[in-house]
């Protein structure tokens, strides 16, 4: 079940999948500082009709959707001790928090004047729901940290620090819970004031739920497919019965959310729209089958449960419909010009991925993410 | 004996009609940009003047143009009367001494003070100025000597103002304007420029009168040229200034534009970055100006204007909305460029490829993984 | 196999959760909450009311508006104009043209920040760097702002406009001339000081309207029958009168709800709840399951 540190650093540091992963850093570092030397004009494709681009879409708001997976973790492990999924724990915080990281850093690049990212803590508008979202993802971003320094502290064998993180774990997995509720469902507030803009096809005043209850699916179906992935990646075996249980909850979700969806469409008027637009239709249309109904028909089988890489895919089209999903509500089915993002844009997104992926690699060979915990 | 006005003098010898006088008196309180009260107040200051105002009329690098701008005159008018208020103590081209007695004239004038002094040409710096020697005196000397006593100084033409083309590239003389030398010598001396490629004459009689009328020299800009005159660029007063606004260009000698009096901006006219009063008081009795007779303004009221190619446009110093509209259908446009495309259809091509990978996978029962080399 | 919910912790952890909301819900209404918001929004301020069938395009106030903000020209293509087609960074009023498709009915129309009573760009702003002003005015505050754009996606009338083009960019409107102080002076703002022909007048809300809805009545053929700005978006202090139909010049059709109302419930009522109703929820959860840890 567990791998032991010696055999991971035993394999090749340098394959082509790290070259990969190390250019697409490199390119992430020049973006980045290109970025802050020239300013979002010259390195963006972003204006005055267009103010949100992929990295608002990608890194924020997908971002954030598909690390929502530390909390349920958290909650499943410590909230409702079920402990035989302790083994994807460690794991999943650490992909959450650097999901976070992204999140924030990308933040960091998109702010026209980024020094001042620590505005939200002296300056506050309560009722703006960008505000709420600021504070919750600061805050949560350290919860997720201070979850994680566990592990580091075990590593490291900082034994009074690793036990005093330990103390406080049951009030901050709590605090985990509350906050991403808080600005999951925020980050849909969000398109709720700008509703006007957004189009017909996802506007409604409940996006805030919706975009919880997706989030949690995709939560859930990212610990299945990152389970997946590190398991090619490190040689490990998997514990598919365990998998099996996280997508039977996932479905659950993954079914209120889309009877929620389907009522709250009909209830605003989707209908009359579908057709309207071409192009939002066909989007709407691939997210809502894609990424809802046919992963939904597939977790609710045992038997696609139970196979490796059926489960395998009915997960990864959840989490690419709550992609899909973000991507129409904030870009594709928001009025605004014509946009494609230049090669800063995608390189300090792509540069992130990769630099996350290289730390996660990082901790890994380093510190007990595997190992088996108490 | 009372002493008698110059001006009862001058109309009676000149046969003008106090009448003309007074339309002439109107005529420089407009130009001088004051209002039409004025035009009284400058009649009854000009017909108390008893005694003439001496002048010294200096020329150093110089064609000669600005005198013979000044001194052209299709007809005898009132504006003749100026003259008669002014004695004209030294003039080397117009006054009929010559030599030591011309000279002497000068030194004489200076000895009295009270004179005003006008200087027409660059003065060469160069060499210690021997490029320039009246009499056995260097310019500069001939400056220092004149202005000590003078009330005010007048420099006209651009040569006189700011250098004009003895100054232009490369000034093997070291050329730079009258102006300038004065104020160096003489930094508390009353001053004003009248540049112009010549001076206009409109503009050098009204500076006069306002200087007989009021006592003083007229306020002035950063370069010493007085506003009445050099206050506004020619571009906002400019009549062709609606057809450049509407984007009609004269793009061709004798082309349809030019036959139909538009825009000569494309031909190089300097209007918008010149600052003279050609198009209200014109030149040659008001006959016409560059621009309305279909040239463009080579800017001859400007510092270096001779190193500008006259055929050159210009760039637009304050822009101002045109003649056409944005319609309410334009809104924000939208960024898109190839480069930017190319590479989202690469990265998002290659997701593609790479989810793709990752979906297929063999079908195999639970548990067993298959290491694979990645990483 | 390992530890599953059963039915009886379900409903206990349920009951928990759902009190937990109720109670927040009566707490929250009970307390009669007054709508405590950064801003007050000003319902009789300081209006603008435009007339686009007394103005003929002259664009004095367009260019007044330039030199009273320090704004400097955007040039068109050719550098010879100062031509912006559309609100920007630099340009924050102009004069657009409508043209009917036949070319036989045509109106100007001045476009800037609508000023709305209860705007969606101030209940954006995480900072609170766009605030209402006590004159009414919807004024920024660029030492706060950090640039999130979030008041642009949020603004029905596209309004805010920022500064791509350079490394310390800041969001740009018009605001009633608050900054440059006219407003502070007595001065109303320098595009209406500007207007040769009336086209533009200053003053509150409620004359403004009155004068409006006089100037309909005393000539119904000129005007459509609409004051813009009236109710639109819960009403706006920049009015409108047009010849034309207002969706001809561009307005967008909004209906009487301001768009803070829209968010009022998600943030107001629903984060509390959430807070209340998700701590009950784990705690109670972990406190119910506590006494079956499994073993794995």
């Amino acid at each position: 079940m567990t791998v032991s540190a010696k055999t991971i650093s035993a394999q090749r540091t340098l394959s082509w999948g790290r070259m990969l992963l190390w250019g697409l850093a490199l390119w992430g570092l020049v973006a980045a500082i290109y970025r802050l030397t020239n300013g979002l004009g010259a390195s963006t494709n972003l204006s005055d009709g267009r103010p949100w681009g992929l990295w608002i879409s990608i890194d924020v708001l997908a971002g954030i959707a598909l690390a929502a997976g530390g909390f349920t973790i958290g909650a499943i492990v410590k909230i409702f001790h079920m402990k035989r999924f302790y083994p994807l724990l460690r794991p999943t915080i650490l992909t959450a928090f650097l999901g976070y990281v992204i999140g924030a850093a990308s933040i960091f690049f998109d702010l026209g004047l980024p020094w001042r990212i620590w505005h939200p803590l002296v300056y506050h508008n309560l009722h703006s729901p960008l505000f709420e979202v600021a504070v919750c993802v600061m805050t949560y971003t350290t919860v997720l940290a201070l979850e994680l320094s566990e592990v580091v502290f075990e590593g490291l064998g900082w034994r009074t620090l690793r036990r005093l993180v330990g103390a406080i774990m049951i009030p901050l997995v709590i605090l985990g819970i509350v906050l991403s509720t808080m600005h999951q469902s925020s980050l849909g507030t969000l398109f709720v004031l700008s509703g006007w803009r957004v189009s017909p096809l996802w506007r409604t005043g409940f996006l805030p739920l919706l975009f919880f209850l997706s989030a949690v699916a995709a939560g859930l179906s990212m610990i299945i497919v990152e389970a997946n992935l590190a398991a090619r990646a490190y040689h490990k075996k998997l514990d598919q019965p365990l998998l099996a249980e996280l997508g039977k909850y996932a479905a659950w979700v993954l079914l209120v959310y889309a009877i929620i969806k389907a009522a709250t469409f009909v209830m605003s008027g989707g209908l009359a729209a579908l057709g309207e637009n071409l192009w939002l239709t066909l989007l709407f249309l691939v997210e809502v089958i894609v990424g809802v109904l046919i992963p939904l028909v597939m977790l609710f089988s045992a038997r696609v449960r139970e196979d490796r890489h059926l489960l395998f895919r009915a997960a990864f089209l959840v989490a690419f419909g709550v992609l899909l999903n973000r991507f129409n509500v904030s870009l594709f089915g928001l009025k605004g010009v014509a946009y494609v993002p230049t090669w800063a844009e995608w390189g300090i997104t792509l540069g992130m991925m990769a630099g996350a992926i290289l730390f996660f690699d990082f901790m890994v060979r380093h510190f007990p993410i595997f190992e088996k915990g108490h | 004996m009372e002493a008698q006005s110059l001006v009862a003098k001058s109309l009676l010898e000149r046969g003008i009609t106090r009448r003309d006088f007074l339309k002439f008196c109107a005529l420089m309180a407009g130009t001088l940009a004051l209002p039409m009260s004025y035009g009284t107040r400058i009649a009854e200051a000009l017909e108390k003047k008893t005694t003439k105002l001496p002048v010294i009329w200096l020329e150093f690098q110089d064609c000669a143009g600005c005198s013979e701008s000044f001194t052209r005159s299709s007809k005898p008018s009132a504006a003749h009367v100026v003259l008669d208020l002014i004695s004209l103590e030294y003039h080397e081209t117009l006054m009929a001494a010559a030599g030591f007695q011309a000279e002497q004239a000068r030194e004489e004038v200076v000895k009295r003070g009270g004179y005003l002094v006008i200087i027409e040409g660059g003065v060469p710096k160069g060499d210690d100025g021997v490029y320039c020697v009246i009499a056995g005196r260097t310019a500069l000397q001939v400056i220092e000597e004149t202005v000590k006593n003078a009330a005010a100084v007048i420099t006209v033409g651009n040569c006189g103002s700011f250098g004009g083309i003895p100054r232009a590239h490369p000034s093997p003389t070291t050329a730079t304007g009258a102006r300038f030398v004065v104020k160096e010598m003489f930094p508390d001396k009353p001053i004003i420029g009248l540049p112009g490629c010549p001076v206009n004459a409109v503009n050098v009689t009204a500076t006069l009168v306002h200087f007989l009328a009021f006592g003083e020299l007229p306020p002035t800009d950063q370069h010493d040229r007085p506003l009445f005159a050099y206050g506004a660029l020619i571009h906002d007063n400019c009549p062709r200034r609606a057809h450049f606004d509407r984007g009609e260009f004269v793009r061709e000698w004798g082309d349809e534009g030019h036959r139909k009096g538009w825009c000569l901006y494309k031909m190089g006219c300097k209007g918008p970055i010149t600052y003279a009063n050609c198009p209200a008081v014109q030149w040659n009795d008001g006959l016409s100006w560059p621009i309305g007779s279909g040239h463009g303004c080579i800017g001859c009221t400007e510092l270096d204007f001779w190193d500008r190619p006259i055929y050159e446009p210009v760039k637009i110093q304050e822009a101002a909305p045109p003649a056409f509209y944005p319609s309410v259908e334009e809104g924000p446009e939208g960024k898109v460029d190839a480069v930017s495309a190319g590479i989202t259809g690469a990265v998002v091509g290659a997701a593609a490829v790479a989810g793709a990978t990752l979906l297929k996978g063999k079908k195999s029962n639970n548990g067993s993984s298959q290491p694979s080399d990645e990483g | 196999m390992g530890k599953k919910i059963n039915r009886r912790e379900f409903l206990k952890i349920a009951g928990a959760s759902v009190g937990g909301l109720l109670l927040t819900a009566g707490a929250v209404t009970a307390s009669g909450k007054e709508e405590v918001r950064p801003f007050k929004p000003v319902t009789d301020g300081y209006a603008m009311l435009y007339d686009a069938t007394l103005c003929v395009g002259c664009r004095a106030c367009q260019n007044a508006c330039r030199r009273a903000n320090n704004k400097p020209a955007e040039l068109d293509p050719t550098g010879l104009y100062d031509a912006p087609n559309d609100l920007s960074g630099d340009t924050w009023t102009l004069i657009k043209l409508y043209k009917s498709e036949d070319g036989q009915t045509w109106s100007f129309v001045k476009r800037q920040c609508m000023h709305c009573i209860e705007p969606a760009c101030v209940a954006a702003c995480p900072l609170g760097a766009l605030h209402i002003t006590p004159t009414g005015a919807v004024a920024y505050d660029k030492n706060i702002c950090f640039g999130c754009r979030y008041c642009m996606v949020s603004c029905p009338f596209g309004v805010p406009r920022y500064e791509w083009d350079t490394t310390t960019p800041y969001i740009q409107k018009c605001d009633f001339c608050t900054s440059n102080g006219r407003l502070e002076r007595g001065e109303p703002p320098a595009c209406v000081e500007a207007c040769p022909t009336g086209a533009l007048v200053f003053g509150t809300r409620s004359e403004l309207l009155a004068e409006a809805h006089q100037r309909i009545e005393a000539h119904p053929d000129r005007y459509v029958d609409h004051v813009y700005g009236e109710h639109e978006a819960g009403g706006t202090h920049a009015l409108y009168l047009s010849g034309v139909p207002f969706e001809d010049l561009g307005f967008p059709q909004l209906d009487e709800k301001p768009l803070p109302e829209s968010i009022k419930i998600p943030l107001d009522y629903a984060v509390p709840s959430i807070i209340v109703g998700m701590t009950t929820f784990s705690v109670a959860a972990y406190l119910v399951t506590r006494g079956e840890e499994d073993k794995s």
